[in-house]
């Protein structure tokens, strides 16, 4: 037994030396081939640290890929969460240079420009002449598919047909719309006095709950329903809820403010917004 | 204050940890029977969910037990319950990750067993249920005990996996780990800080228990011999 386990832990180790060894070696050639390009110049790669809400994710790794490719002295790095859990990171000193938020209350929060009464902390991180509305969403009714609980509307929510129904708790954006939806079908209390609601933390939590069947239905947006291949069966007017406006700004504590205010600049343009379109989002207007 | 999440906690860690207690036990005694190479490797399947991050059980609970999943998909089918999002999710999630808890501390206490006291059972004609039962676990009781409280206390602090399949209903599903989550994500710091408190006690009050056990075992060395010399 004793030699088994000798021999098993070699290989292990002999695994590890060899892999490790493998990744140095690649690690070299690549920062040999950016030597090569960059030449005489001796400045060192920049990386953004872009926060974003996690509707983006699909669309901004795409981005990415076109952006690393046009400007090859920065590389992107993303924090995809609700936007509530990135304004509580970029509070507590996450290393952030871009914001992009799913609603203007996490962005208002954070901006000393904004009313004091959505800015109770009186936080300051919004560098001043950044902030653009960028995109706009659509928030949504989604079902598993084939529809087992057979929901058509918003409407049928307040009907027997439903049993669980997935939403963003009020700190996530979409939990916010969903609240407001509900609210104002007069279905919301009734929902949670009969324990039909599962708050989840994140848009993608509750995504996955409705594409796992998990939940019955779940208000998400369409941009998520659309990456899950998942059915919508309603769409939320503005008679329903205020429209999804996703606010993007550089903050003041980046060190690289200048770089940051670049890639913002280049999420704007047309290119972009293809590929944003590509999945349901709009120029926000 | 509505203290539904302490009554469903404790409703999931009290139901998950008397599973966990008896099957933790039975798996610990018959795994140490078999053969080398097998016992090897039940051994780590059975204690990987102790090192494994919680949300790695809950992908493979939803992967199992998910409605569009293997058994969950059947369960549906036959009994038109879920097995997920609803009050007893929870149980599933702390029952796996108690489970190690017990089985290990169980498996320690039966190796520390002096056989002899097997073999001179057998010797006098009794039958291995009565060994088993009657001089085997009151040797380990304190091992055993430690264990359970152990796993009762995992349970009871059991958060990545259930709120991963057992997800957060108020009044439905919540418990007081879900819940401290759900408060603090929604700013509510005060009531936040009084389902902390809460949970402190309770796990301070656990851990005393297993202290007091370990003391008693010390205090009590040769308790076995006592015990297994009456019958």
């Amino acid at each position: 037994m004793k030699r088994k386990m000798v021999v098993w832990f070699m290989t292990a180790a002999a695994a590890l030396v060899c892999m490790t060894g493998c990744s140095a070696e690649k690690q070299e050639k690549t920062s040999g081939q950016q030597m090569g390009k960059a030449q005489e110049d001796t400045r060192e790669s920049i990386t953004l640290n872009v926060f974003a809400a996690a509707s983006m994710t699909e669309t901004l790794e795409m981005i990415q890929k076109m952006y690393e490719e046009e400007s090859s002295d920065v590389a992107l790095v993303f924090n995809f969460d609700s936007s509530g859990t990135l304004k509580t990171q970029i509070q507590e000193g996450a290393d952030c240079d871009l914001f992009i938020s799913a609603a203007q209350k996490q962005m208002d929060q954070m901006d000393s420009q904004a009313d004091p009464s959505v800015n109770e902390e009186d936080l300051d991180f919004v560098l001043e002449g950044s902030r653009v509305d960028l995109l706009e969403n659509q928030v949504v009714l989604a079902v598993p598919k084939g529809n087992p609980a057979g929901i058509e509307s918003f409407e049928d929510l307040g009907t027997d047909k439903l049993q669980i129904l997935a939403l963003g708790n009020e700190d996530v954006p979409v939990g916010a719309y969903s609240t407001e939806i509900l609210t104002n079908l007069g279905l919301l209390d009734d929902l949670e006095k009969e324990g039909k609601i599962t708050y989840g933390s994140n848009v993608k939590e509750v995504t996955t709950q409705v594409s796992e069947a998990s939940a019955d239905a779940g208000i998400i947006y369409a941009t998520d329903a659309y990456s899950a291949g998942l059915a919508t069966v309603a769409e939320a007017g503005n008679e329903l809820c205020q429209p999804a406006v996703y606010p993007a700004a550089v903050l003041n504590t980046s060190k690289h403010q200048k770089e940051a205010q670049a890639f913002l600049d280049y999420l704007q343009t047309e290119e972009c917004m293809k590929v944003f379109e590509t999945v349901g989002f709009i120029r926000a207007h | 204050m509505d203290w539904y999440p302490l009554y469903n906690s404790l409703r999931i860690a009290l139901i998950s940890s008397v599973i966990v207690f008896f099957s933790g036990i039975f798996t610990a005694y018959y795994i140490a029977k078999l053969h080398p190479v097998l016992k090897g490797i039940l051994d780590v399947v059975l204690t990987l969910p102790l090192v494994l991050p919680p949300t790695v059980v809950g992908y493979f609970l939803l992967v199992v037990l998910g409605p569009r999943r293997c058994v969950g998909a059947w369960i549906l089918e036959v009994f038109h319950t879920r097995l997920v999002m609803t009050w007893y999710s929870g149980i599933f999630a702390a029952a796996v990750v108690a489970f190690p808890l017990m089985y290990r501390t169980a498996r320690g206490a039966f190796e520390s067993f002096d056989e002899t006291l097997a073999y001179s059972g057998q010797t006098l004609g009794l039958s291995n249920r009565y060994i088993f039962w009657r001089i085997r676990m009151p040797a380990c009781r304190q091992g055993i005990m430690a264990g359970g409280v152990l796993a009762f206390a995992r349970a009871l602090g059991e958060y990545g996996a259930t709120s991963m399949i057992a997800g957060y209903t108020p009044g439905k599903t919540a418990t007081i780990s879900t819940t401290v989550y759900q408060l603090w994500r929604t700013n509510n710091d005060t009531l936040a800080f009084r389902w902390v408190v809460v949970n402190v006690v309770i796990s301070a009050v656990v851990l005393l228990i297993v202290n007091l056990l370990e003391k008693r075992e010390k205090t009590s060395g040769g308790s076995h011999i006592h015990l297994s010399g009456r019958n």
